[in-house]
């Protein structure tokens, strides 16, 4: 069974093809394949724009940071993009430390993702 | 570019049971050769398949058709097909074609066998747990031991009351432990899908055992607000909310045994 | 707790995935009950994430393999270990050569598809000291210090 994670939607204004995502819990290696298939079908559903709020995601491991980079490059694949904001300390320094920061597009908050959106 | 490759071999870890290593692409083309392969499973009587598709490169509706077609023959004899070692392109792809839906997906063939051994063979697990005799420890086993729990499908409410009978045994294992042996508190789990069994030992304080014995033989059958006593309560929690309590006194040590059936 | 006589805890666990983030939440909240910083039990517990995952998947090769590990806290640090109960050679090779500081590495990980290595690496850089010892039958044994931080 899944470690707790939940992801809740938002629409996003003045952008039809973007949804906001917000991660509530752990990502780790019990919950990867969920998460990949809600992901996967806002993508088909021809959402390629994807703003992922990470204010209350408290954990995250290798496996899904494997799935983060994942999530972008399919997005830029597809002439999107994933975009993160509000990462918690603790999540960005993993992310950080791995040198994953250069391969992933991170704003302090949910307006600045928003405002870089083509 | 080389068609596909299917090979059926007993599974490292467990030679009963059955794996398709698959390689390369499930075209439209490939059915008919997995409809032939899966003839030859059906042969050998056996339910369980596992397909590992880590070298998969590409896969059309079809042929995924197909292998759903074989895993609807499969759970018609109690079994199923799951898939393992996916990769999160052809997972992608899967999932766009409802596949995900259908079948159990595990990242590595360890897991699924795993979910084999408790889902189908209902087989029990053990976890062994040793700490200091302090009080700051409880909390973290009594969290530890709930979430184990909800991570093997019991429900919130279940979980939550697993987590307090470990609370009020860890507590009666510090605070009537010895003083003097400074031994760790041991707690044993044993889980399944109809029940958790805990076992705590601790080492003993002489001096206590007599009042411990009183305790647990006088134990009232509902908590009393007008108990004078303390202690006594958290036994009396204990054997409300367990399906059976047994408390042995030695010597050297005490041993709590408490058994809770799942509730559904 | 002192120096001659830390706290010592201990867990084994199955090989099975289910029980990585109960084990990891108990070593971050039991250290933090025993005074380490958030941001310490945190980095603590994804490095036992990271190395129970590894056992589990590269390191049971039979069927009721177990997973163990062990914490001593000591009033200036932590050390803990995780065994496992063996994996195949190639494995353990591969858990080696990811062991030795080579950071050249770090972007093969991160373009690997599927993002192999990305855990043990993330262990190495979060370890002050970290050795694998690989026993008979390929059992393997990681040990990590890792300072207090206020200290």
């Amino acid at each position: 069974m899944e470690s707790q994670i939940e992801l809740e939607y938002d629409d996003v204004k003045g952008h039809s093809n973007t949804k906001m995502v917000r991660f509530v819990g752990d990502l780790d290696a019990t919950n990867v394949e969920t998460v990949l298939e809600k992901i996967c079908n806002l993508f088909d559903d021809g959402f390629i724009n994807i703003v992922a709020d990470f204010k209350k995601l408290r954990y995250v491991n290798s496996t899904g940071l494997g799935i983060l980079l994942h999530f972008s490059k399919s997005a830029r694949e597809k002439s999107g993009s994933f975009k993160i904001a509000n990462v918690n300390e603790n999540v960005y320094e993993i992310i950080e430390i791995i040198g994953a920061t250069t391969l992933l597009e991170i704003y302090d908050d949910i307006d600045e993702a928003v405002a870089a959106l083509k | 570019m080389p068609g596909l490759k299917i090979q059926k071999q007993p599974v490292e870890l467990r030679p009963d049971l059955t794996m398709w290593k698959i390689d390369g692409p499930l075209d439209p083309e490939s059915i008919g050769y997995i409809h032939r392969e899966f003839d030859s499973v059906l042969e050998t009587k056996q339910n369980f398949l596992i397909a590992e598709m880590s070298g998969v490169t590409h896969v059309s509706s079809a042929a995924i058709g197909q292998l759903m077609g074989c895993r609807q023959l499969l759970v018609e004899r109690g079994g199923d097909l799951v898939i393992t070692g996916v990769s999160l392109d052809i997972k992608s792809k899967l999932s766009a074609m409802g596949a995900t839906k259908i079948f159990k997906f595990y990242n590595e063939m360890r897991t699924a066998i795993n979910a084999y051994h408790w889902e189908v063979e209902r087989k029990s697990e053990k976890v062994w747990l040793s700490f200091p005799p302090q009080l700051q420890f409880v909390p973290p086993v009594r969290q530890m031991v709930s979430r184990i729990a909800r991570q093997k499908g019991y429900t919130q409410r279940d979980s939550f009351r697993i987590e307090t009978i470990v609370d009020e045994v860890c507590n009666n294992a510090v605070e009537h432990g010895s003083e003097k042996v400074l031994k760790n508190i041991e707690l044993n789990i044993n889980i399944d899908r109809e029940k958790i069994e805990l076992e705590v030992i601790n080492a003993s304080d002489p001096d206590k055992i007599e009042n411990l014995k009183a305790l647990s033989t006088a134990m009232p059958k509902a908590p009393d607000a007008k108990m004078g006593q303390k202690r006594g309560r958290g036994l009396a929690l204990i054997k409300m909310l367990s399906n059976s309590l047994d408390i042995n006194f030695s010597g050297e040590g005490t041993s709590v045994h408490v058994t809770k059936l799942r509730e559904e | 707790m002192d120096n001659e006589t830390p706290y010592v805890f201990k867990v084994k666990f199955p090989s099975d995935l289910d029980y990585v983030a109960p084990v990891r939440k108990f070593v971050a909240e039991t250290l933090t009950v025993n005074k380490f910083t958030p941001k310490f039990a945190y980095r603590s517990e994804v490095i036992v994430d990271e190395i129970c995952h590894n056992a589990i998947i590269h390191g049971s090769r039979t069927v009721d393999a177990t997973v163990e590990i062990e914490c001593k806290i000591f009033p200036d640090r932590l050390e803990f270990q995780v065994n496992d109960q063996g994996g195949r050679k190639d494995d353990v090779e591969r858990l080696k050569n990811v062991m030795k500081k080579a950071d050249a590495h770090r972007a093969d990980y991160l373009q690997d598809k599927d993002a192999r290595g990305l855990g043990l690496e993330i262990v190495r850089l979060l370890s002050e000291e970290i050795k694998l010892e690989v026993g008979a039958d390929n059992m393997t044994t990681v040990r990590v210090v890792r300072k207090r931080e206020d200290a």
